[in-house]
This record gives C-alpha cells, structure tokens and sequence, in this order.
C-alpha cells in the first residue's frame, strides 16, 4: 500500500510519514504542488493525502491531473482551511475525504483505513486482532466464536481503537470521533467512560481480557 | 437627547423659497405704495399750487368770491390766525348725488394773503381715481403671490420625482451594498454635479472598504490558516510524547496540559475564525427551511448524550415552521443551543424543544446562571471550571446568526427553567 503525502510543511509531513510507516504503509513525501504532479506521474500510488495551502499553488488544482490518469488514487485533503466551500469543491472535484489541522494522529489513521476499504483497495472484510474480529460491511463484532452485542457507538469505539492498536488514543481524540462538535468537551469525557466501561465489559464477559487501559488519566490505549 | 424632526430637502428649499418671495413681495408692494403715494402728493401740489395762484388772481382782480369754482372756498378773515398752523391737508368724503358714491378728495386748506386782506382758502381735489389705482395695484399683489406659490410648489413636485431619480437611485445602491459581495456598483447616470460628486465619493468609499475589507479577510484567514499547522505539529508530537511510557512516567501532567490547551486554542482560532465568517456574511446560500426535519436530525445525534445526563428530550414539532436561512446557520444555531441545554440541564425536568408557526423554543431546567441575563449573549461570558472546556463563544454565536438573519433571539429564567427562544 503506497501513500503520498503532499504537506509543505516538512515537520508535519515527517510526523505524518512516521506514523504511516508505523503502520506498515510505504510513504512518499512531497513538499511542492510540482513535485507532487511529477510523482504522480512517474508512480502508481494508492492514497495522496493532499494539503491545499501549497508554495505553489492550490492543492486541488493535483486532483484534476489525477483525474486524467488511468487509475486514480484515494485522495484525503488535509488542510487548515476550514471552510464549507473549499471543502465541497475538494469533494466534488473527487476527492474522497477531508480532514482539517489541527487533526489527531488516531483520527488520521482510522480515515485512512474506511477510505482504502470504501476504495476496495484494502479487500479484507474482516479486521482481525487477537481473538476479536469485525466483520466490516455487517459491522459486527465477536470474540472468539461468541458474538459482542455492541451499540452503534461501542461498535465505533472498538473499530477506532483496532485500527489504532498499541496507541494512546487521548480522550479528546476519541470523543471528537465519536461525536464530533456536537458537545463540549468536559462533558463527552463522562460520556466517553461510560462506553469505554460497557465495551470493557462487554469484551471481558465474553471471555476477553482487559484490552482498554486507561493511560495518565488522558486517553486509553487498545492492547492484547 | 431630544430628536429633531426632519424635512425633505425639497421642502425646506420651497419653504424657504416662498418665505423670500413673500418679502419680496411685501417690499414690492410696499414701494409701488410709496410711490403712489409720492405720485399722488406731487401730483396734487402742482394741482394745488396752481389753483392757489388763480384764486389770488381771481381775487386780486376784484371778480366775487362766489364765481370761483366750486371746488374752491374762499373765507375773507377779520382777524389774522396763527400762520404756523397752515397749511392743513385733510382727506374727506363727498357724496357725489348723480352717481350716488362717497368720493374721496383731498382738501388743501390755507392762508392767502390777496388784496390786502386775509383769506382762508380751502381746495378740494378728486382723489378717487388715483386711490382705486393704487388699490388695485395692491389688490392684484396678493393673488400674484398665491399663483406663483402654487406653481412652485407644483413644480417642486413634479420635477422632484424626475430629478432626484439618480440621487434616490443612489441611495438604494447605498442600502442594498453588502462588503464583500464582490459585484460591480452601477454608475448612476446624472448630469447634477452634487450628484455626480456624491457617487464619485461613495465609489470611492466603496473601494477603499473593499480593499480593508480584503486585507482583513486576508489577515484573519491567513491568522486562522497558518496557526494550524503548527498546532497540527505540536499536537502529533504531544501525541508521540503520549504514546511514550518513559516520558509520562514523570511528565504526565505537564504534557496533560500542553495537549489540552493545544486542543483549546485550536478550537478558539477554529470558532473565532468562523465568527468573523459569519460577521462578513459569508454564508449567504439563504433558503426557506422547514425546521422539523433538521431539529429531528440534530435530535438524533444528542439524544444519547442526552440519555447519558440522564435528561429526557421532550420535542413537539410543528411542520408549518420555517426560517429564512444559510442551513449551515441554522446547523449552528441548533448545535449551540442543544449543547447548552444538554451541558446546563439537570435532571429536574425535560428538555424541551418546541416550534409552533412562529417562534422555536429550547428550554431546560437548572439554577439560575451566574452570569447576569444581559451579558449571556456576549463573548466569554461562561464560566469556565478547570474541568470545563467550554470555549465562551456558543451563544456569541447564536445571536450574531440571528442578528444578520432578521431573527430575534431571546433569553429568559422562568419556573427554574432557562429558555431561549428565536423569532
């Protein structure tokens, strides 16, 4: 799996390449709207995550050349401009998601993941990890042979923490995923214990073991 | 301060117009009187003169008193009277009995020394002619004035509709502009130079609005744009520092903060940036919106919150209500008022999320706020705990969406609940 990441901003781009590569996908840097074009049309690649704010021009102007190649990658936009325009052109030209800085890291991640699955690029059905297993277009989970009855949103939950194993995922992160904006902050965290408690529970009746731990009292991390 | 009233300039212009032409008329008149008058005095001196010398005549060659005309009485006097009282001039009325009228003379009484002997003569002279003269001199003052009054003002009317076109024209242009809105101002054709200096001024203004306004958008985007990368950065390198268990060993609570205020000023730059979108009215896409499927949808994405907090959301709907606006406004709206109920509720009682035809109603329960009815709308007027995130910007929001929407947002505490209300 070969992702481009166009970011002008090297730190950024580094930071996100790192973790992508963690993530054992092969990662591309470019920094310039030029250097972009030229890869592109040198290489096959499966994702271009794209900032739009470029030194030399807007980072949308990438997709229509995109467009005119034979296969056409996943494109994420991943851009400070938070506006509703941009964002519905971005996503009219063909891209297939946007993601604004200042992002999470986990967040990223679990983008990509939906978005190479929605691009069928990443065949599994299944995402496996230890004893548990989601099934994705049924969006069912089980343990071993016993099947989790999980919520809709302990079903988020868990799927955000499998794609993001072995990681603190901080509270924030978490819930800005799993409600976006429509709550502040202190409160979603009370929220956000009662379903992490659940799927804990839910898991370790199962047969499972305690996988959610609760890190410094700032996120939780997903371990078996 | 007490409020002047006001008057259209057109009528002030005839109201001072008349004012003048009213003394000058007056003055007019007023000299035409004098001259007539002067007229009448030299006229009548000369007359006078004149029949005084044919009365010494008339006299000194010895013909009777009784032939002299009848307009002139001649009284021979024994005694000499005081001379200084002569001569008197009086006004007085004969019946004329042909024409059956009054007739004004003027008589000319006077001392008249012929023959050696004294006489005390009187003159009369026919007046009437000249005072009808100079009456329907006057008379025909007045209804000249009126006529020419009417025509100013009729002409004041008809001609205000044709040549105040441009200026009005002008002013609408002047209502309508929005900044920003990036459309080319239509030159007003006028051949009146006030006109024309006016609408050079207002382009002028317009453009050098356009051009802070730019600058400022500019600024505020760029502001907005560039300081997320940065927090992108900090916040991926908290988040490495996170993940490293020999780092929050020892550093747990400083890292804590450093991610939370990240998280903080991303999310203030994020809404302030957005606060002044809503300022420069650039959500425009206004459309006529029936409420009830956007509040049910909202509904949908609280009501676990809701359920969690252990408050009910009680909806009653109506399908007839609608508002005229940017649906992504009307997406603000609802989220900040729905987070503040569900952040402010207590499990006292219902959430209650009512529309009828006019109005929309968000109401819940709780202690009254600490923070006076008056400020509740302002920026940062929340009070946030250490453990409450809550940006202060929610209701700024609100109001300033109902400001530029023509909706009137209002706050009340009633039977321990607090209620907002959008009109």
């Amino acid at each position: 799996m070969k992702i481009l990441i166009v970011e002008d901003n090297l730190l950024l781009s580094e930071e996100i390449g790192r973790n992508l590569v963690d993530n054992h996908f092969k990662v591309e840097q470019a920094a310039t709207l030029a250097a972009a074009e030229e890869k592109c049309a040198l290489y096959q690649y499966d994702l271009v995550i794209l900032d739009l704010g470029l030194p030399d021009g807007n980072g949308l102007s990438l997709i229509n050349s995109l467009r005119e190649g034979e296969i056409m990658p996943a494109i994420l936009i991943l851009t400070a401009r938070n506006s509703v325009e941009e964002k519905v052109k971005g996503l009219n030209l063909g891209a297939d998601d946007y993601l604004t800085k200042p992002f999470h890291t986990a967040e990223l991640n679990a983008r990509i993941h939906s978005l190479l699955r929605r691009r069928n690029f990443d065949r599994k059905e299944t995402l496996e990890m230890g004893p548990l297993s989601v099934n994705l277009p049924a969006a069912r989970a089980q343990l071993g042979d016993t099947p989790l009855n999980l919520t809709r949103k302990e079903y988020d939950l868990l799927l955000y923490f499998m794609q993001n194993p072995d990681r603190v995922l901080t509270k924030q992160s978490i819930a800005e995923y799993l409600w976006g904006d429509h709550i502040d902050q202190a409160d979603s965290f009370d929220f956000l214990y009662n379903h992490i408690k659940n799927l804990r529970r839910k898991i370790t009746r199962a047969g499972g073991g305690n996988y959610i731990r609760a890190m410094y009292g700032m996120g939780y991390r997903f371990s078996i | 301060m007490k409020k002047e009233r006001s008057y259209s300039l057109l009528s002030k212009t005839s109201a001072i117009y008349l004012l003048f032409t009213l003394v000058a008329f007056l003055a007019g008149g007023l000299f035409l009187w004098n001259e007539g008058e002067a007229f009448i005095t030299r006229n009548l001196d000369h007359r006078f003169t004149k029949w005084e010398g044919r009365t010494r005549h008339h006299i000194e060659e010895g013909k009777p008193l009784s032939e002299l005309p009848r307009f002139i009485s001649a009284i021979p006097l024994a005694t000499a009277p005081d001379s200084s009282l002569f001569p008197i001039y009086s006004d007085t009325l004969i019946q004329n009995a042909e024409l059956d009228e009054m007739h004004r003379f003027r008589k000319k009484t006077i001392l008249l020394e012929a023959g050696g002997r004294i006489y005390k003569v009187g003159i009369l002279a026919f007046v009437e002619d000249f005072r009808r003269l100079q009456d329907d001199v006057f008379e025909a003052l007045v209804p000249a004035f009126v006529l020419l009054a009417l025509a100013i003002l009729v002409f004041n009317l008809l001609l205000s509709g044709y040549f105040f076109r441009p200026f009005n024209r002008i002013l609408e242009l002047m209502r309508t502009y929005k900044v920003g809105q990036k459309t080319k101002i239509e030159q007003v054709a006028t051949s009146t130079s006030e006109f024309q200096v006016m609408q050079g001024l207002f382009h002028q203004m317009l453009d050098r609005i356009e051009h802070d306004y730019r600058h400022l958008k500019e600024y505020t985007e760029n502001m907005a744009h560039e300081i997320q990368t940065p927090l992108a950065i900090i916040r991926t390198k908290t988040e490495n520092l996170i993940a490293d268990d020999r780092v929050m060993g020892h550093q747990a609570e400083n890292v804590k903060v450093i991610y939370d205020e990240t998280s903080h000023l991303s999310r203030l730059s994020k809404t302030l940036n957005l606060l002044t979108k809503i300022e420069n009215g650039e959500f425009n896409k206004v459309e006529e919106i029936a409420t009830r499927p956007v509040i049910e949808r909202h509904l949908r994405a609280v009501d676990e919150l809701a359920n969690l907090k252990s408050l009910d959301l009680n909806a009653s709907l109506s399908d007839q209500h609608q508002l005229v606006i940017d649906p992504f406004l009307l997406d603000i709206i609802l989220k900040n008022l729905l987070k503040n109920a569900i952040n402010y509720g207590t499990p006292e009682g219902p959430i209650r999320i009512h529309t009828d035809p006019q109005s929309l109603i968000i109401s819940n329960f709780g202690a009254p706020s600490e923070v006076p009815p008056e400020k509740l709308f302002e920026r940062f007027q929340g009070n946030p705990t250490p453990n409450n995130h809550s940006l202060g910007l929610g209701l700024a929001l609100v109001q300033k969406i109902c400001d530029l929407n023509d909706l009137r947002v209002a706050y009340q505490y009633q039977e321990r609940q607090h209620i907002f209300s959008i009109r």
